[in-house]
């Protein structure tokens, strides 16, 4: 067997290999199961079962894929332009404070209030990896160190400020904010937990950057820059400029995600774990999937959102670690990962 | 001959209506904001939890651990629709859920720890600490020789200020002159930072330390120091046997059996918990006082325990015979000492309880202030 490079590989191959990598992943991962002692068709049909064929399930994977399509979305962007964001769980928090300040503490009109939320989200989600993009373009700084190291900064800012000024009046010392008005918390499909209006923007969103990527000049820039940033350059195109306006809209959809979770589920600002379960870190296998294509998101984010949501069946109904869910995802990066070699290169088989 | 046979009838139906009092089976469900290996606060609870299931014949119990705090609810959801007709959920952050879901579910029974919000089909409990945190505080100020004691805080909460309050007025009451120096680490579990903390605490010269978070690593850290420290919630004995002194244990499983109990008896329903509180304290057997159940001081401690003398009403008595006859005192039925006795002044010299008085559960659920000896930055304190 040889591996033969092959620069431009057909859109079948890496549909053959993407659902090749999640087989193998649910192989491994039903090997983990089975050393727990557990049945891996067992746990597999809990999954699916609880998740997909009732309405309290669903609603679940649904509550899981809104922050995984916003912020997976914009992450598509940004992996296209070679720019490794791995701060998506800091910009998401970011957005989460604005959305958050603006809700406490600018008195709006009610009709208002909500825009101006996802507004203030967007802008400071979309400054905290303009932040890290900015120094890549001017000094060079490797963006995957400073989007992640990023994310800690969100994550104190956000402690600080719930521990000190913004810390709610009747909340016994813990870390809350007060809680939101009423006409500043998302509307929910009754009995769930399901901000649609978020789930609705995440699907207008995702669409809307499928068609900046592929029929407009921004779009097409920023595919240059991505492939070829020599080329890009030799072409008249402002790297700095295009991977700043990437920036801006990978991060202010995380913010965005921020926006929803708040006023959606939690209606108050609290402990950073406990706002984003890692949202910005799973979308990352979310953008993988989706090989770069927004639109592809549609499809990738509830798929992850089964997993999270499945994952917690199998620590309710049966009982298992709530580690398990980590393993799942880390197994699935992992094969994803992995599998890019197939994806990159033609497999010969045979001697010559 | 007919009242004959009414008489049977009536047997009848009472025979039927104890058998299906007898069918309906009691499951109880837990929701846990923790991991269940985390040795502090959701350990404690699911070890209750196993002792409940031993203890009451007939149950069946379930839990759902690592529950973030924003979503208890499709979690109960679950739950009830798994037939559970008691759920606890044990974490201050669970309490408007809890709330929401005994409006949503009127037919099952909710308890909710360290809260304050109930309902008719929901409870209130806490198994709290303060009297052992005085008894602590009086073998720390024994123990200290350079006259500050370490004090390792996870969040300036009311339920810390007045463990570490209770604490401090122990010190004091053998070494008027001593210090309690508190640092927080603003985490519950966090082991590097209460590392941190505890090395940074023995740097500035503190000999005793003594912390609540949930981890073992202050009693570690300290060991490793060669100082003698305190352990806190769960048995921490075996992580340093020549060093820890005595410490807080937490039984929560008396109050789950208890209220268990009641439920099966039919004493609680879901109608009338709207005043079903519970504040269990050593009287009740919720808390002990040891690094290990059943020793509630380590005999290695014991010698220098009783030669340290402290003054009480006047008359010299050693540290070891006043913490055993409080300790006796304040599990008895009738207890008559209790550590947050008037007159006590903040640490500005305001007074807080007045003479002859003793603090309520409100006032202990919501202190603020903190007592003298505690030396450190509070976050929430009143100065004046």
């Amino acid at each position: 067997m040889r591996l033969v490079p092959d620069p431009n590989p057909p859109r079948l191959r890496v549909l053959w290999v993407s659902l090749g990598a999640i087989a193998v992943a649910l192989l491994i991962a039903g090997a983990v199961f089975a050393a727990y002692g557990l049945s891996p068709l067992e746990a597999y049909r809990t999954m699916l079962q609880g998740t997909l064929t009732d309405w309290k399930g669903l609603s679940e994977v649904l509550r899981r894929t809104i922050p995984l399509l916003l912020v997976g979305a914009g992450l598509t962007l940004a992996f296209r332009a070679q720019f490794f964001n791995i701060g998506a769980e800091g910009q998401l928090l970011m957005g989460a404070i604005a959305g958050g300040g603006v809700a406490l503490f600018l008195p709006l009109p009610p009709l208002l209030s909500l825009p101006a939320m996802f507004l203030a989200g967007v802008l400071l989600g979309g400054a905290w990896a303009l932040l890290a993009a900015w120094l890549r373009s001017r000094l060079g700084v490797n963006e995957i160190l400073s989007t992640l190291m990023l994310n800690y900064v969100a994550q104190y800012v956000l402690i600080y400020l719930i521990n000190g000024p913004w810390k709610g009046q009747n909340v016994r010392g813990f870390l809350y904010s007060d809680e939101f008005a009423p006409y500043e918390q998302l509307p929910t499909l009754p009995g769930t937990l399901v901000h649609w209006p978020t789930l609705l923007l995440g699907v207008v969103l995702a669409l809307a950057l499928q068609v900046l990527l592929t029929r407009t000049t921004l779009g097409y820039e920023l595919r240059v820059v991505g492939e070829n940033p020599g080329a890009a350059r030799y072409a008249g195109i402002s790297v700095p400029r295009v991977v700043l306006v990437m920036a801006i809209i990978t991060g202010g959809l995380a913010g965005l995600a921020g926006v929803g979770e708040v006023a959606g589920i939690h209606h108050r600002l609290l402990e950073p774990a406990q706002i984003s379960l890692g949202y910005g870190f799973t979308a990352v296998i979310v953008a993988w999937l989706a090989r770069g294509n927004p639109a592809l998101v549609l499809v990738t984010a509830p798929l992850m959102g089964i997993i999270l949501a499945g994952g917690d069946l199998l620590k309710i109904s049966l009982n298992m670690p709530f580690r398990v869910i980590d393993v799942f995802s880390g197994v699935m990066l992992l094969c994803l990962i992995a599998s890019e070699i197939f994806v990159r290169n033609r497999v010969r088989w045979g001697r010559r | 001959m007919r009242t004959r046979w009414l008489l049977a009838l009536v047997a009848l139906l009472l025979g039927l209506g104890t058998t299906t009092a007898q069918d309906k089976k009691l499951k109880a469900c837990f929701i846990y904001v923790g991991p269940i290996g985390d040795v502090g606060w959701t350990f404690a609870h699911n070890e209750a939890r196993l002792a409940a299931e031993k203890a009451i014949p007939g149950l069946e119990t379930k839990y759902v651990e690592s529950v973030p705090e924003g979503q208890a609810m499709p979690v109960i959801d679950r739950l009830v629709a798994d037939g559970c007709n008691v759920i606890f959920t044990t974490s201050f952050g669970f309490m408007d859920q809890t709330l929401e879901a005994a409006k949503k579910y009127p037919d099952v029974i909710f308890a909710h720890a360290s809260g304050f919000k109930r309902a008719p089909n929901m409870a209130t409990y806490m198994a709290d600490f303060y009297q052992v945190y005085y008894l602590n505080g009086l073998m720390a100020g024994a123990l200290t020789k350079s006259g500050k004691v370490g004090y390792v805080g996870a969040f300036p909460i009311p339920e810390l200020k007045r463990h570490i309050s209770a604490f401090a007025l122990g010190v004091r009451a053998v070494n008027p002159k001593a210090t309690v120096n508190v640092k927080w680490i603003n985490a519950w579990f966090d082991p590097a930072k209460a590392r941190e903390a505890a090395e940074a605490l023995i740097a500035e010269g503190n000999d005793v330390l003594a912390f609540t978070e949930d981890t073992a690593t202050v009693v570690q850290t300290a060991a490793k120091k060669k100082i003698p420290s305190f352990s806190h919630y769960n048995s921490m004995y075996k992580y340093a046997p020549d060093y820890v002194v005595s410490g807080q244990i937490v039984h929560w499983e008396k109050i789950y059996i208890d209220f268990l109990k009641k439920v099966q008896s039919g004493t609680y329903t879901n109608k009338n918990l709207q005043n079903v509180d519970y504040w269990w304290l050593l009287r009740e057997g919720a808390v002990s006082l040891g690094a290990q159940t059943g020793m509630p001081i380590n005999p290695k401690f014991v010698p220098a325990l009783k030669a340290a003398k402290m003054t009480v009403n006047g008359k010299q008595v050693s540290v070891y015979d006043r913490v055993m006859e409080l300790l006796k005192n304040m599990s008895s039925a009738k207890p008559t000492f209790d550590p947050f006795t008037g007159p006590i002044k903040d640490r500005y010299g305001v007074i807080r309880v007045p003479a002859g008085k003793t603090m309520t559960i409100k006032e202990l659920n919501e202190m603020k202030w903190m007592a003298p000896g505690v030396v450190g930055q509070v976050a929430d304190e009143p100065k004046q």
